[in-house]
């Protein structure tokens, strides 16, 4: 079996150790003897690359580097990834890599950018002055089928931890939050709701290596893409996550300490 | 200056109680009293900064830049101290305005006088724009300019602006010595009014095999073009010029190849030709240069070396992406003879650290682990440094990883896998490294 990773502009859009989310996947399925390909999807890639890929990935970037992206991400490119989304392709989309797939961001500075409309959601900077969420985050994931899989997989209650940093504040329409947040901001810091979650796509501010942390969501995605690759359910042999599991149960333990 | 009676009073007494906190402090063994008597003696005087600095004999040197500023200025000081003159210096690291003033005020005396002959300043690279208009520096030194806790400074671009800014209003005789490898930097030197010296590599057989990835400037820092690069030395800094407008590097006032270097790494080969160009200046003359290259001892924590149990142990701070790749460049070019040494990587998220580790996902861990021995992980983020080196594995890589949350622990456990005649290399982040020392050394500082 074979797997392609599609990489979203791995030098303008990789703020926060974001290629963490790329080298666990690639780890993840290579562990379990499946080849895998990574392929940057950057301002010279033709747009018939775009639609070659099984899994897509896309990281935060600063604004200006979030503006070139989305100013790059128009006609045919913009097309593709559509077509790969509601065709069921699964991806990670963290910190600011979701605003590309909402309506539209308005950064601190400068002008509203649109953004694919794929998403029913928009994204504001509240401006220069406003402070950022930053912070270790905890959050329950709620998007219905996503927590029906991952229970299933995890025989419990899938709880995704990660860290958030970012001004912008999103509002989500129509489309189903990913999770409920336990601790820390998650979308705006008002409406308890963290991300999002359309068809196989998932969007959070939990940003850089969120899927070594969460290894379970990453092998949701290596499976999601093989089913709708080889359209035939593959089952993936367990890895020894044993320091995965060491790490989130620090952190839930420092999270709890802070608390009292 | 002419300072007024009213002026002077006021600051023999801001002098007076902030020197009496200080010893206070230091007999109380409270700390080293690097940033206290500042803040209060600010407080008893605004204009302290600027009455202060005005009387440094022949000036003040500001060192800015992300990493560096430790070590570059130890390295300067003692250029210039060998040469007889007498220094202010903020040597703890202590780089914001109150660690500024408690240099200051060490080398003042009861009625508020100072007696030093240059004061060498690191400074903070947030606060530099601000401190600028109190304290006018003679020379500022630009090392460098990296993406480092972008949640507290915010972008590249937004710093170096303001930089600029803030010395173009300095007097014309102002000296500025800069990175121009670096592009922000040599971009920055290209628009001021001043007189800009630039230093660099010219040694191509230095460049890198291919730009790491965590890089920030690869645009052009005047029209936004991809940048060409001949060949990169360290992060985006290197051999470039822009394609689109014909930016390119600024003429160096230095050639890399006739100095030799303090230390290890290639980072401290800039810091080496930063210190030059300004003794040089300065007017230290070029044997005394080369004799304090030779003989330069490493400030605490960077590149330091200490033997304990009969081993060598080699402390290289590395507190963020370009550091620690670095670091694990420099580490892997002095093992390359053989695979049995060992790292010990220890990993903090305090305030000083920064409270996000999501960054070592940008360092190139695998380039430590892909050449076999042990690699030792500990410190309060340990298990998220264990995930980075186990993601770091390759099919049939023969490379050790042990967890040990107990630094004192690990340390030992990483002394025993350390061969006789072998350097154990740790590679802490900041307060890690401060723990660290403690450790080794039986003594804390700071």
């Amino acid at each position: 079996m074979e797997l392609t990773i599609g990489w979203l502009y791995p030098s303008l859009m990789s703020t926060y150790g974001d290629r963490g989310n790329v080298i666990c996947l690639r780890q993840r399925a290579e562990w379990r003897g499946i080849q895998v390909n990574v392929l940057s999807l950057a301002q010279d890639t033709p747009p018939e690359e775009f639609h070659k890929v099984d899994v897509l990935v896309g990281g935060g970037a600063q604004d200006r580097q979030q503006e070139i992206v989305m100013r790059d991400l128009r006609g045919a490119k913009a097309e593709a990834i559509r077509e790969k989304i509601e065709a069921g392709t699964p991806g990670v989309f963290t910190c600011g890599s979701p605003q590309l797939l909402g309506h539209y961001y308005e950064p601190a500075l400068g002008q509203r950018i649109e953004g694919l409309g794929l998403l029913d959601m928009e994204s504001k900077h509240p401006g220069p002055d406003a402070r950022r969420c930053i912070g270790n985050v905890v959050f329950e994931v709620t998007a219905t089928r996503l927590a029906q899989d991952l229970q299933k997989m995890l025989g419990a209650a899938p709880v995704i931890i990660g860290f958030e940093n970012h001004g912008g504040r999103t509002y989500l329409g129509k489309v189903e939050p990913l999770g409920r947040v336990v601790s820390g901001y998650g979308n705006n810091g008002e409406d308890g709701t963290e991300g999002a979650f359309y068809r196989n796509a998932i969007a959070t501010y939990s940003h850089g290596p969120l899927l070594p942390k969460n290894p379970f969501v990453a092998d949701w995605l290596i499976q999601t893409a093989l089913l709708e690759k080889y359209q035939t359910p593959v089952s993936l042999e367990p890895l020894d996550d044993t320091l995965a599991t060491q790490a989130r149960e620090a952190m839930f333990k420092k999270l709890t300490a802070i608390k009292k | 200056m002419r300072i007024s009676f009213f002026d002077r009073f006021r600051l023999g007494v801001a002098v007076a109680v902030a020197k009496t906190v200080t010893a206070l402090v230091r007999s109380l063994r409270l700390g080293a009293a690097s940033v206290l008597p500042g803040e209060i003696a600010r407080r008893l005087h605004p204009n302290l900064l600027q009455l202060l600095s005005r009387q440094v004999k022949h000036g003040v040197i500001f060192i800015a830049g992300t990493n560096g500023k430790t070590t570059t200025s130890l390295l300067l000081r003692t250029m210039l101290e060998r040469q007889g003159w007498r220094i202010a210096h903020n040597a703890a690291g202590a780089n914001l305005v109150n660690g500024l003033m408690t240099a200051l005020l060490a080398n003042t005396n009861l009625i508020g006088q100072l007696s030093a002959d240059y004061a060498i300043l690191e400074v903070d690279e947030n606060i530099l724009p601000k401190v600028l208009p109190s304290i006018q520096p003679k020379f500022i030194l630009c090392l460098n300019l990296f993406r480092d806790q972008l949640d507290r400074y915010g972008e590249v671009d937004t710093i170096s602006q303001r930089w600029k800014d803030a010395i173009a209003q300095l007097p014309k005789e102002t000296v500025v010595i800069l990175n121009g490898d670096d592009p922000t930097l040599s971009y920055l030197g290209q628009q001021l009014p001043q007189r800009v010296l630039s230093f660099g590599l010219s040694e191509p057989e230095a460049y890198l095999d291919e730009i790491p990835h965590a890089v920030d400037s690869i645009y052009c820092p005047r029209c936004g073009h991809s940048l060409d690069y001949q060949g990169v030395y360290l992060s985006h800094q290197g051999d470039f010029h822009c394609p689109s407008c014909g930016f390119e590097k600024s003429k160096l006032a230095i050639d890399s190849r006739k100095w030799p270097q303090i230390l290890i790494g290639i980072y401290n080969k800039y810091n080496t030709l930063a210190a030059v160009l300004a003794a040089q200046e300065i007017g230290v003359d070029t044997d005394t240069l080369l004799d304090t290259i030779k003989n330069f001892h490493a400030a605490f924590g960077r590149s330091e070396e200490l033997e304990v149990a009969g081993k060598k142990v080699r402390i290289l701070l590395s507190k963020n992406p370009v550091a620690l790749n670095e670091t694990i460049r420099a580490v892997n070019q002095q093992r390359s003879n053989g695979g049995f040494s060992t790292t010990l990587m220890v990993l903090n998220d305090r305030t000083p650290d920064g409270t996000d580790v999501s960054w070592i996902w940008d360092v190139d861990t695998e380039k430590l682990v892909e050449k076999g021995g042990t690699v030792v992980v500990s410190g309060d983020r340990v298990y998220d440094m264990a995930l980075r080196i186990r993601y770091s594995q390759a099919e049939g890589n023969v490379c050790k990883l042990i967890v040990k949350e107990d630094l004192q622990d690990a340390i030992a456990t990483a002394l025993e896998h350390t061969p006789t005649g072998e350097t154990l290399h740790i590679l802490p982040t900041y307060s890690a490294m401060l723990e660290v020392r403690g450790i080794l050394t039986g003594r804390q500082i700071l």
